[in-house]
């Protein structure tokens, strides 16, 4: 997946391109208006992560442009206005997804892979992984072909693990994707725990392997390489 | 009182003093001339009276009305005339009236004659009180006048004013435009149009910068918070770590989440606080608070929260659509964190109010205090101390009412619509 970053703060940036480069993507980066749209105009890219406050434009003009010029590609809007009338108005104009800023970089993996899945549907919509396999089109889970009865937050929760598999997903993250912004309570923390608890279960009864490994501290991790 | 019948009473009450010293005045004059004519007229008398003994040589006492004459024997020294006031009986009017009476002795021919004229005065009183009624009815017609023509003049002259305070009431930040006055050919009033057109046009560029400053001090916090998020991110990708250095990382980005909310909830206060939230529709809460609490299920079942809820059907408040979620997810939040385990939430929705009930422990903290801003009770860590403080801002921008109260074990938020 080829991804174009255009984002301001450079160090920002540099988070985001090294935390995604593991993920095998080719992430390149430009900080303003102007190099974005050389940049488009001159290379493919799957999807650009796009931030709306820019030193030398609008980006809500490069989503216009992209929109026009390059409807194949996906946008994630990435912003730290947080104002409501900006992210219907970039939805609006097709962007793929928003995210306001502080983010989880897991969060954004998940929704990278979300988009990219959404817009390239030639195949399938099946995430497998080994014994796994997540349909993210019916929203169902088989473990060795035999179907896996998960509530909706188990769903999500097996689905964000998977996609950042290797990583240290923090409960907090983790309490984030599944609640949103209102979920602040330590309480979610407890809940992520019973999710998890849940979670592992279900996926050992049905013969699959526990690869959810408890980091101390308090965060998962969803680990291939568990014995 | 209207300004121009101030100064018109006041400009009444300079010409009562003037009118009562003019009267005064006026008096004295007219007294002056009256008693200087009389006196002439005597003189003159005087004269034709001479005339009149010499043509009869007179030699009785004569007497006619108003005229006495009296031959003096022997050698009598000539005298000035004198005069004098006196009261003679009036022939026609047969009382005694007040006269005026010139005497003198005079030679006339060879022989001397005591001459007395009289003559009736005009009376002091009668001068005043023709004074007196001639000047009252002027003043009469003087204040009758004025306060009319005043009153008319004052719709012109005041209407530039007139206009300057109906467009500074009609002034609003949020209209975003400036105030521009026409020019009047008073000098204050374009004085204070002058004031007016500046003090509002700085009063709009602090507004504006304010705001400004609110969506970029919440820019520029997030930021370098999204960055700090992410370095801790990936350090905990990082090999080898210890369990200490993750729980370290791990609870640094705990406060970086929580900065990152503080900054979001002050920016939210600041933007409702300038009114940038105006889309007023209907909203139909009883749909609304049904779908917040399905949201809120899980958190509650988690806590072992009995949910009880007696929500009216269809009861719609016209607010604003993004507030209205706020509020009520604030108040939901509320009532489930500041609960116990296995405790209760009632709600009660009717087209008239709104009300949450939860158990938990009495308030250590001053209730009167509970909506403002970081008037925590318990510093429990995962709260702001913002959430009620929103609400109560969103009741006052949406023109409702909350209140507080604790009874039966029981805290209640009451929102009147």
């Amino acid at each position: 997946m080829k991804l174009l970053v255009v984002e301001d703060q450079a160090e920002l940036a540099n988070n985001i391109t090294s935390y995604l480069s593991k993920e095998g993507y080719v992430c390149e980066w430009c900080s303003g208006y102007h190099q974005a749209i050389e940049k488009l105009a001159g290379f493919d890219y799957d999807i650009v992560l796009l931030d709306l406050m820019l030193p030398d434009g609008d980006g809500l003009d490069i989503l216009r442009f992209l929109k026009k010029e390059y409807p194949d590609t996906g946008v994630l809007i990435l912003s730290a206005k947080n104002a409501l009338d900006d992210k219907i108005h970039g939805l609006d104009l097709g962007a793929d997804d928003y995210l306001p800023k502080p983010f989880h970089l897991s969060e954004l993996n998940a929704r990278l892979k979300a988009i990219y899945r959404r817009r390239h549907l030639g195949g399938t919509h099946d995430v497998v992984f080994n014994e796994i396999t997540i349909n993210t089109e019916t929203m169902e889970v088989t473990v060795n072909g035999k179907p896996l009865d998960l509530t909706r937050k188990e769903y999500e929760m097996l689905l964000y693990m998977v996609v950042n598999k290797s990583r240290v997903l923090t409960k907090q993250s983790i309490a984030e994707h599944l609640w949103g912004d209102y979920m602040d309570s330590v309480d979610s923390f407890d809940f992520v725990y019973q999710h998890i608890k849940n979670l592992r279960k279900k996926i050992v009864q049905a013969g699959g392997r526990d690869y959810i490994q408890t980091m101390y501290g308090s965060g998962y991790k969803f680990n291939p390489q568990v014995s | 009182m209207k300004l121009i019948f101030k100064i018109t009473l006041l400009y009444l009450l300079i010409t009562l003093v003037v009118f009562l010293l003019g009267g005064m005045i006026t008096h004295q004059v007219i007294m002056r001339e009256v008693v200087f004519e009389e006196q002439r007229f005597l003189t003159e008398r005087l004269t034709s009276a001479i005339r009149m003994i010499e043509h009869r040589k007179l030699d009785r006492p004569f007497e006619r009305d108003k005229i006495r004459i009296i031959p003096l024997d022997g050698q009598v020294e000539e005298t000035p005339i004198t005069f004098s006031d006196t009261v003679v009986m009036h022939a026609t009017l047969q009382r005694m009236e007040p006269h005026n009476k010139l005497d003198v002795i005079k030679k006339v021919g060879d022989r001397y004659y005591s001459i007395s004229l009289y003559d009736l005065i005009i009376e002091e009183d009668d001068i005043s009180d023709g004074v007196n009624e001639s000047l009252l009815k002027m003043y009469l017609l003087l204040s009758v006048v004025v306060l009319v023509l005043g009153w008319i003049a004052s719709l012109f002259i005041l209407k530039p004013f007139n206009a300057t305070l109906e467009q500074i009431r009609n002034f609003s930040l949020k209209k975003n435009d400036r105030i521009v006055y026409q020019k009047s050919n008073t000098r204050e009033f374009d004085k204070l149009n002058k004031f007016v057109e500046e003090m509002t046009d700085k009063v709009r560029s602090d507004y504006q910068s304010l705001k400004e400053f609110t969506e970029n001090a919440s820019h520029e916090m997030q930021t370098p918070l999204s960055i700090t998020n992410g370095k801790l991110e990936l350090l905990l990708e990082s090999d080898n770590l210890s369990n200490e250095q993750v729980s370290l990382i791990i609870s640094a980005q705990e406060s970086i989440q929580r900065l990152s909310k503080l900054g979001k909830a002050l920016s939210l206060l600041t933007k409702i606080e300038n009114k940038e939230f105006e889309s007023v529709e209907k909203v139909d809460m009883s749909e609304l608070l049904s779908k917040l609490l399905a949201d809120f299920k899980e958190l509650t079942d988690l806590k072992s929260i009995k949910v009880e809820t007696e929500i009216q059907d269809q009861v719609c408040v016209r607010m604003d659509s993004t507030l209205a979620a706020i509020m009520i997810t604030n108040l939901i939040q509320n009532a489930i964190r500041h609960n116990n385990e296995q405790g209760m939430i009632s709600i009660t929705m009717t087209d008239k109010k709104l009300t949450i009930r939860n158990t938990g422990e009495a308030l250590k903290s001053d209730p009167k205090v509970l909506f403002e801003r970081f008037k925590k009770d318990n510093q429990s860590k995962e709260s702001i101390g913002l959430g009620l403080a929103i609400v109560k801002k969103i009741c006052e921008v949406s023109s409702f009412n909350i209140s507080y109260e604790y009874q039966k074990k029981m805290h209640c938020i009451t929102v009147i619509f």
